[in-house]
């Protein structure tokens, strides 16, 4: 460890890497990658050898985004009144808006129907085999179907983010629901809870960790899928967007939006992981 | 086989004889189904039960006494035999009925307050009216100071104390509970059984106590049910013939003396064949 530790970071005094705590050494090792890559990334830009923009340099890049986020191309009208923005923001919202749609149906779904088949062994026995085969499929085969059912525009980018983040949720939602402590169950009988109150006042507090895990995967298939089925077919969202700087070949262009994406998911995992221990 | 040769003392003849008994337990068989065949966990046990009684069932481990609480709770079916409260059926868990279970039991997600105040919440009682309730069956079990914390920043026998409280708080008419004192020291466990039994006797509260602790169970109770080893049967009912209030002083006397070597001697009848059982089941299954 320590070896690899002062070839990289500090060759001169050794024994202030073996010294310097975990964390900060891990900090280094980062820096130090992440200046490592965008010294190669330059210079393959700057030598040429590749076909002209398939690595287009860091500042054009760097370029590129901040015109993605800020140079107003976009009218929009609000109240009366006409406004221009970047276009990227009205793609941005439309992503959005298709995959917070798709996880509250998914999720919604998902939870009910884990928490049946968690309580029910006939319909767990009946049906849960089917989610194990369907959950690890790739869900973009289902996309021509969604097309045709729900149409080119938003409906059926919702369709496939919903079924993405359907199965982790019901997975995990199932299983929570059988590791919830049986004693709990029994006091909140004895007590004479109806069903509703046994959902939301044992079941639900009890399964929390497993729901949040669910959500969390969930998330992340239904941003896939979402984007996915944007770059198939559409013409707005952030996958629409991406796949149309590919074909226009404005690699830098593509690069920031790449970027961008990496970003948003980011700080929506984020959002998970707080709303999680709040 | 040791059958029971003392079941002239019938069960449910103890206490006054004109009262109406308030719980009665009329020839409950239960068995487990389990992969290695069925179990039998409770033989054909009968008890009358009268109101404000005190009574402790006492038996070596895995002879089926969570199983009777469980029946008699509500909480099992597929048995045979009847359980009624005031002459009413019991079916599924009886509003006149709260437990305390032998497994760790506090909500996690709750603070002990909120814990505590849980049957209050579910009655539908306001949450500062509930909250104050609730405090005062804190401070019953000795908690106060602790409302705000977390189940998982308490000790087990606190913990413990928090169901109980819990359970208090519902002020059911009969009480179960199954080992309440099993996680706490010895003087914690005479100081809350001294509790118990005042709240006991001041809410004319029907109490059934599950507990391996014989000393608890003679100073507490009015009547102790002794049960087999495997199958689960009544092989003695005592009546303590001591006179209340009893603090824990009591236990030196030599008239305490005197029941605890009875118990103990049906008991370690019990607790050898069920030693002896098991070391017999773990050879078997060395071969
Ligand atoms: N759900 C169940 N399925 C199968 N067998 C069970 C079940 N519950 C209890 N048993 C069996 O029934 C018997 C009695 O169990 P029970 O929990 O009533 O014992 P107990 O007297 O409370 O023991 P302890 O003093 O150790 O708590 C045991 O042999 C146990 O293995
Ligand atoms: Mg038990």
């Amino acid at each position: 460890m320590a070896q690899t530790g002062h070839l990289t970071a500090a060759p001169a005094a050794p024994n202030i890497w073996a010294a310097m705590p975990l964390k900060r050494r891990v900090m280094w090792l980062r820096i130090a990658l992440l200046v490592g890559i965008v010294a190669v990334w330059e210079a393959v830009a700057a030598s040429g050898l590749l076909f002209r923009d398939v690595v287009p340099s860091l500042l054009t890049v760097g370029r590129s985004l901040f015109d993605i986020v800020t140079k107003p191309d976009y009218k929009v009208t609000l109240g009366g009144s006409e406004i221009w923005i970047p276009e990227f923001y009205r793609h941005l919202w439309v992503t959005t808006g298709e995959v917070a749609t798709a996880m509250t149906i998914g999720g919604l779904a998902g939870l009910v129907i884990g928490l049946l088949l968690g309580t029910n062994p006939f319909l767990s026995g009946a049906f849960e085999r089917f989610l194990y085969y369907l959950g690890p499929t790739p869900k973009i085969i289902f996309f021509p179907i969604m097309i045709m059912w729900f149409g080119v525009g938003p409906g059926s980018k919702v369709a496939m983010g919903t079924i993405s983040c359907f199965f982790p949720v019901v997975l995990s939602a199932a299983a929570g629901v059988r590791q919830v402590e049986s004693v709990l169950i029994r006091v909140g009988r004895s007590f004479r809870l109806n069903s509703w109150q046994m959902v939301t006042k044992i079941y639900l507090p009890a399964m929390r960790p497993s729901i949040i895990n669910g959500v969390r995967l969930g998330l992340g298939v239904a941003v896939i899928g979402t984007l996915l089925a944007e770059t198939k077919l559409s013409n707005q969202g952030v996958g629409f967007l991406i796949i149309n700087s590919y074909s226009t070949f404005d690699m830098p262009r593509m690069y920031a939006l790449l970027m961008l994406l990496f970003m948003v998911a980011i700080g929506a995992n984020a959002l998970v992981g707080r709303a999680s221990r709040g | 086989m040791a059958a029971a040769p003392n079941a002239s003392a019938r069960p449910g003849d103890g206490g006054s004889a004109s009262a109406e008994p308030l719980l009665v337990v009329d020839d409950i068989y239960k068995q487990f189904e389990t992969p290695e065949g069925p179990v039998i966990a409770v033989d054909h046990i009968s008890l009358k039960v009268m109101p404000g009684e005190f009574l402790s069932v006492i038996g070596p481990s895995g002879c089926g006494k969570s199983t009777l609480f469980n029946i008699m709770g509500g909480l099992l079916d597929d048995y045979q035999g009847r359980v009624s409260v005031a002459g009413e059926t019991v079916k599924g868990p009886h509003a006149s009925i709260g437990m305390i279970f032998q497994e760790e039991s506090t909500f996690p997600w709750r603070t002990v307050i909120d814990n505590v105040a849980f049957p209050l919440e579910i009655a539908g009682m306001p949450k500062a009216e509930r909250h104050d309730r609730a405090l005062h069956f804190i401070d019953l079990v000795g908690l106060n100071g602790f409302e705000r914390r977390y189940p998982a920043e308490l000790s087990g026998g606190m913990r413990q104390r928090v169901s109980m409280a819990r359970t208090l708080a519902s002020e059911p008419k009969i009480l179960l509970m199954d080992e309440p004192f099993a996680a706490l020291d010895e003087q914690t466990r005479l100081l809350l059984g001294d509790k118990v039994v005042q709240i006991q006797q001041q809410l004319q509260q029907t109490t059934l106590l599950i507990t391996h602790n014989l000393t608890e169970a003679v100073q507490l109770s009015d009547r102790i049910l002794v049960m087999t080893y495997r199958p689960g049967k009544t092989k003695r009912i005592v009546e303590i013939k001591l006179p209340r209030p009893r603090s824990s002083e009591i236990v030196g006397s030599d008239a305490f003396g005197h029941y605890v070597a009875q118990i103990w001697n049906d008991l370690r009848e019990e607790a050898s064949r069920g030693l002896k059982d098991d070391e017999s089941r773990r050879a078997e299954r060395r071969r």
